[in-house]
């Protein structure tokens, strides 16, 4: 029990101290999970209302490969994406191997579908009212689907927060394809793993605490969103 | 014509919802849509609104074939606004919402605030422009839901079931903004209902739908009845008077006790002099009640317990006119009657 207080304790004077390497590390695992998960929003959102809105032939086939990515290991996409990227792939003349593109690549499509379904989900239980009243009143198709993710935003904003969470929160990626380099694309998760390899407990605790704070905050803002503190303050 | 449809079908998993052979409803006026639940009144609505396509048939507009895949499509349906049976508000104000139609159409601001106002005072509600959609009443929905189409000043404003669901003091007002809209802004209406005086008191034609099928049942000389042994029809008249029809062998369809409904044709009538007297629940003891006239055919409603209109030519009508008041025999021969 001591260790955990002591690392507890030698985490929070490391925090409050505002320790560069933290902060680094920190900075970099945001960067690259955040420019991840716009880029993924950028794909996957229209992914999603492509899917919800259209019938074409193979759109159950679609779907369930879709939900079949869910569940693939970041370990997976991180030998997918290597054996494209490395110096023998079809892109190795980019030279994007261990840099923070090649980590955003891996994490994008990690979490492309995580969006697109999230996505389909919502757009299914919106009331379909929405799409008929949109149309009466002369939208056309890109008019009609713009208010639909207007009417639907909160499920598609819970959409993109929780890509975040998964990809802010993953380390088989940023290990791989990232190679855990200091100063350069160390994040939190690879960071924590080292340390634990090293035995030293407190950046490792300290990373822990800001990934945990990151989750209450991304919640925290959630809910903001949908009015909830307000009324359950109320 | 406003609309035209042939041989139009509409097909949802296997079964067929919709069957129209032929269809006309004229511009600028008021039409209803009457029948009941699962008629296909929704179908056939969301068809005229160019948001269904049909399985099979043509549909034409102003004179012009509708194709239902091309592209002009979207031009079509900015003519036509739908009211929905149980219209759904866009989440936030009043304003948004009436503002969105024009919005997607490219309305300049000032033009788009005139016409949402104007909108607003049509329906009484100039006051909600700035209230929350979600807070508003099923009543206050469906007169805002027909602002939001006002506005956009259509050339055809289709309603499901406008009253449906709503308090007799927002029926009344719903009912008035339609007619307003129509004599006012001279905007073609087709509205469906499964109340047939409102559909009276408001339309100009009646079309009647039955199981997806137009049905010859129109809004005059359709009395319900109860099938007896003979076989032979009852109709409850006035006064607890009962009115026993015979029928056809073969048109009768259904045991004993079933509600059907009778349609008379007023074009196969006949009305004979009493003294041609026979008992034979064809032939039916009948007062002329009114006499009207119009270019070509005069229309006596006689009383037989209930009313009925008997179509006469011009020459019929020389020969031997009905005064009122008249007994008459009302001659009801087999082709003059359907059973449904």
């Amino acid at each position: 029990m001591d260790l955990i207080f002591d690392s507890c304790r030698a985490a929070l004077i490391l925090l409050a101290s505002g320790d560069e390497e933290l902060m680094t590390i920190v900075l970099c695992s945001l960067r690259v999970s955040g420019a991840a998960t716009i880029i993924a929003a950028i794909i996957g959102l229209p992914l999603g209302l492509l899917v919800a809105f259209t019938a074409f032939p193979g759109k159950r086939l679609t779907l369930t490969l879709l939900n079949t990515l869910l569940a693939m290991p970041t370990v997976v996409i991180g030998l997918l994406v290597y054996a494209f990227i490395s110096r023998r792939g079809i892109l190795g003349f980019l030279d994007m191997l261990y840099t923070q593109e090649a980590m955003i690549v891996g994490q994008v499509v990690l979490i492309v579908p995580v969006i697109a379904t999230m996505v389909i989900a919502a757009i299914s239980r919106l009331d379909r009212r929405y799409q008929a009243t949109a149309l009466t009143l002369g939208a056309d198709r890109l008019q009609m689907a713009w208010m639909v993710v207007v009417e639907a935003r909160y499920a598609v904003i819970a959409a993109i927060i929780a890509a975040f969470g998964r990809v802010i929160a993953e380390i088989g990626i940023s290990m791989m394809l990232g190679g855990n380099a200091k100063g350069f694309t160390r994040t939190m998760t690879t960071a924590m793993a080292l340390e634990y390899d090293k035995g030293e407990f407190v950046l490792a605790v300290a990373l822990g605490m800001v990934l945990l704070g990151l989750a209450f905050a991304l919640n925290l803002l959630f809910q903001l969103f949908q009015g909830r503190v307000v009324s359950d303050a109320l | 014509m406003l609309y035209e449809l042939g041989q139009v079908t509409r097909v949802h998993n296997g079964r067929k919802i919709l069957d129209i052979d032929g269809l006309a409803i004229e511009r600028g006026r008021i039409t209803a849509l009457i029948g009941a639940n699962g008629a296909g009144k929704t179908t056939l609505l969301q068809i005229l609104a160019f948001l269904d396509t049909p399985s099979s048939g043509q549909v034409s507009f102003l004179g012009e074939a509708v194709d239902f895949r091309g592209s002009a499509l979207l031009e079509l349906r900015r003519r036509i606004v739908l009211v929905d049976q149980y219209p759904i508000l866009f989440t936030g104000s009043v304003q948004r919402n009436l503002e969105f139609g024009l919005k997607v159409r490219g309305v300049e601001r000032a033009e788009r605030l005139h016409r949402v106002s104007q909108a607003l005072d049509m329906v009484g509600m100039g006051e909600f422009l700035h209230a929350r959609a979600e807070k508003l009443s099923g009543g206050e929905t469906k007169r805002i839901a027909l602002a939001r189409a006002l506005a956009l000043r259509p050339a055809v404003l289709l309603c499901d079931e406008p009253t449906a669901n709503v308090d007799f003091e927002h029926q009344e007002v719903i009912l008035n903004i339609l007619e307003r809209a129509n004599g006012e802004e001279n905007i073609s209406i087709v509205f469906s209902t499964h109340a047939l005086e409102q559909a009276e008191r408001l339309a100009d034609t009646l079309v009647t739908l039955k199981g997806g099928r137009l049905s010859r049942l129109s809004r005059v000389n359709v009395w319900p009845a109860i099938l007896d042994d003979g076989p032979v029809a009852v109709i409850a008249g006035r006064g607890r008077r009962e009115v026993r029809l015979a029928l056809a062998p073969d048109a009768l369809a259904g045991s004993p006790g079933r509600r059907v409904n009778l349609f008379f044709d007023p074009e196969k009538l006949r009305l004979l002099p009493v003294a041609e007297k026979r008992d034979d629940q064809r032939h039916l003891p009948a007062t002329v009640v009114q006499l009207t006239a119009d270019e070509q055919r005069v229309k006596v409603t006689v009383d037989i317990g209930v009313p009925i209109d008997v179509y006469l030519s011009a020459g019929e009508y020389g020969m031997r006119p009905p005064r009122i008041g008249e007994l008459l025999l009302l001659q009801v021969a087999a082709g003059a009657l359907t059973v449904e």
